[in-house]
């Protein structure tokens, strides 16, 4: 009785030894793909295309001692990622940042496309507090166009501020100069 | 019964949905466009095969004793993979088929095969019933989720086939749709099967 | 989301049969008669429940942070095929009475993919461990509701005079349909 009772565990822990090994390895072989799967998926396609036109995914910057020491020097910056396009093709950089002086409702929060000649691709806003209908004027292409194509070298003083949101205006500049600074310093 | 017969079988005598009405859910559920249906399809046929290939492979090797649990590891095993070749290579589908990839570890076909065929026959012939039982499963996804895509889209594999004049019937893809249609194609095979008999 | 919604949402909105198309099998096989019907869904409440409640912690507790996710499948099904099994046992010995009534539906919930379907979604979801206690409860809930509703209309149905053909399964899903209809109707609740 023992002994079969000894037996059938083991031929079931053997079957599931297995099937588990087996598993961990296909795991292993899938696990890369299945992320960059559920990063791309996770990206809203339109903010993909504002910020850089044709790419697909926002990947992590390889150079993590970088990111660290960007954010030591800069508080307002979030992150850096790498825009690539369907066929793994690096399009530019993205700069994730928060703006510096607060718009009506606190800061905002932007992604700044930039290409590999250094000038400004796109800008998204990833998240604000801005008054509906009126700060918010500030996400629309209407507005953020305006900075497309510009030096990302040098800090852009000269815009078009929506008139009678200057706060909210004034605060999206702000996190777009920072964004400005933090590629002059690190990444030109 | 020779190989072909054994084939065939599951597509036409034994059809897993349409005869035997077994792993019906699935078939309900992710029926709404051809292509969900044919990945669905194409999911089950390689669990089943792989799993009837492997559960008889090792028929002497289990006792009979645990035979249930083994095949259940199996062919969770077996659902597992395909997840994540599925989730790594065909996202799209993957998201549009859902939660019903890992439930095709409680379709009831594949258990039923394992314990009525694979455990008592060759590897060859096992591999051949689950080919036959997977295309049976294929067959009635194909021809269920081809008329809901039809009626509910006016088009098949996304491609418009219907006159812009059709206006798309929505129940064909919504919840009622797939039970009335299914009902309906159940009843038209019985008919013919019974045609065929007198 | 609250509890309340919550809770309706699963119970009438994404009814588990007529929207969410999970244990479709045990409905239509077991819905022949009210109290036959009836007895299934207590058992699937039961175990549906105490099943969400054992995975949950499992994949907290022990696959999440041993990041074996994927071993999830496997581990849900043996959990729950072994839960089914034990309850069988403990009901055999310690109420008679209720084994007698819901003994033979218990060997059937292991392959009634609405078991494992609730445990995964509650995962998949993210739910809390009280949203997924919620949700579970719910989801079988409507079960029941599904089961038992649809069994009085069965009982009609299988009196009609039909082609020979859409006699059985054939009239059951096509009568399903037309309670899904109605079910439908749910979707429009604003909560």
């Amino acid at each position: 009785m023992k002994n079969s009772f000894v037996k059938l565990g083991g031929v079931l822990f053997l079957v599931g030894a297995i099937s588990a090994g087996v598993l961990a390895w296909l795991n292993d072989a899938t696990s890369d793909i299945i992320a960059k799967n559920e990063a791309m998926a996770s990206m809203k396609p339109e903010i993909l295309e504002a910020v850089m036109p044709g790419s697909v995914l926002f990947s992590d910057y390889e150079d993590a001692a970088l990111i660290d020491s960007i954010k030591a020097e800069n508080s307002k910056f979030v992150n850096l990622l790498t825009a690539v396009d369907s066929s793994d093709k690096e399009l530019g950089k993205v700069i994730r940042t928060w703006s510096t002086v607060p718009g009506y409702g606190g800061d905002m929060e932007l992604f700044v496309g930039v290409s590999p000649d250094g000038k400004i691709t796109g800008i998204s806003v990833v998240s604000h507090s801005e008054t509906s209908g009126l700060g918010t004027r500030t996400l629309e292409p209407a507005f953020t166009s305006q900075f497309v194509g510009k030096d990302a070298g040098a800090e852009i003083t000269a815009f078009d501020a929506i008139s009678g949101v200057t706060k909210s205006s004034n605060s999206f500049l702000s996190a777009v100069n920072n964004a400005i600074d933090i590629y002059s310093k690190f990444l030109k | 019964m020779n190989k072909f017969e054994i084939f065939k079988n599951g597509i036409t005598k034994e059809n897993p949905i349409l005869v035997q009405q077994v792993g019906m859910c699935a078939t309900l559920a992710i029926t709404t466009s051809l292509l969900n249906g044919i990945g669905m399809g194409v999911a089950v046929i390689a669990v089943l095969t792989g799993s009837n290939i492997v559960i008889s492979a090792l028929r002497k090797f289990i006792p009979d004793e645990v035979r249930i649990p083994a095949f259940v590891i199996i062919i969770a095993a077996f659902t597992t993979i395909i997840d994540l070749l599925m989730h790594a290579y065909t996202f799209a589908l993957y998201q549009a088929l859902g939660v019903f990839i890992p439930l095709i570890v409680v379709n009831c076909i594949i258990l039923a095969r394992a314990e009525a065929f694979a455990f008592k026959n060759g590897v060859f012939d096992s591999a051949i019933d689950g080919l036959g039982m997977g295309v049976g499963y294929l067959v009635a996804m194909v021809l269920l989720s081809s008329i809901r895509e039809i009626l509910g889209n006016g088009s098949i594999l996304g491609l418009r086939i219907l006159p812009e004049a059709y206006e798309p019937m929505m129940m064909a893809v919504q919840p009622p749709g797939a039970f009335i249609l299914l009902g309906l194609l159940i009843g038209a095979v019985n008919y013919l099967s019974r045609k065929k008999k007198a | 989301m609250n509890l309340v919604s919550l809770f309706i949402t699963a119970f009438l909105v994404n009814n588990i049969i007529f929207s969410q198309f999970l244990g479709v099998c045990p409905f239509l096989g077991v819905s022949k008669k009210i109290d036959t019907a009836a007895g299934m869904s207590v058992a699937v409440i039961f175990v549906i429940t105490l099943a969400s409640i054992i995975t949950f912690i499992v994949q907290k507790a022990i696959l999440d942070p041993m990041q074996l996710g994927y071993l999830q499948t496997i581990v849900f099904i043996l959990i729950i095929a072994a839960l089914v099994q034990f309850v069988e046992m403990f009901l055999k010995k310690s109420a008679p009475g209720l084994y007698q009534a819901l003994g033979i539906y218990l060997p059937l919930i292991t392959t009634n993919c609405a078991v494992l379907g609730v445990a995964i979604n509650s995962i998949k979801f993210d739910y809390s461990f009280i949203e997924a206690m919620v949700y579970s409860i719910g989801t079988s809930g409507s079960f029941m509701l599904a089961i038992v509703l649809f069994a009085g209309v069965r009982d009609k149905v299988d009196n009609a005079d039909l082609p020979e053909s859409l006699k059985g399964s054939a009239i059951s899903l096509i009568a399903a349909g037309l309670m899904s209809v109605a079910f439908l109707g749910f979707s429009g609740l604003k909560l």
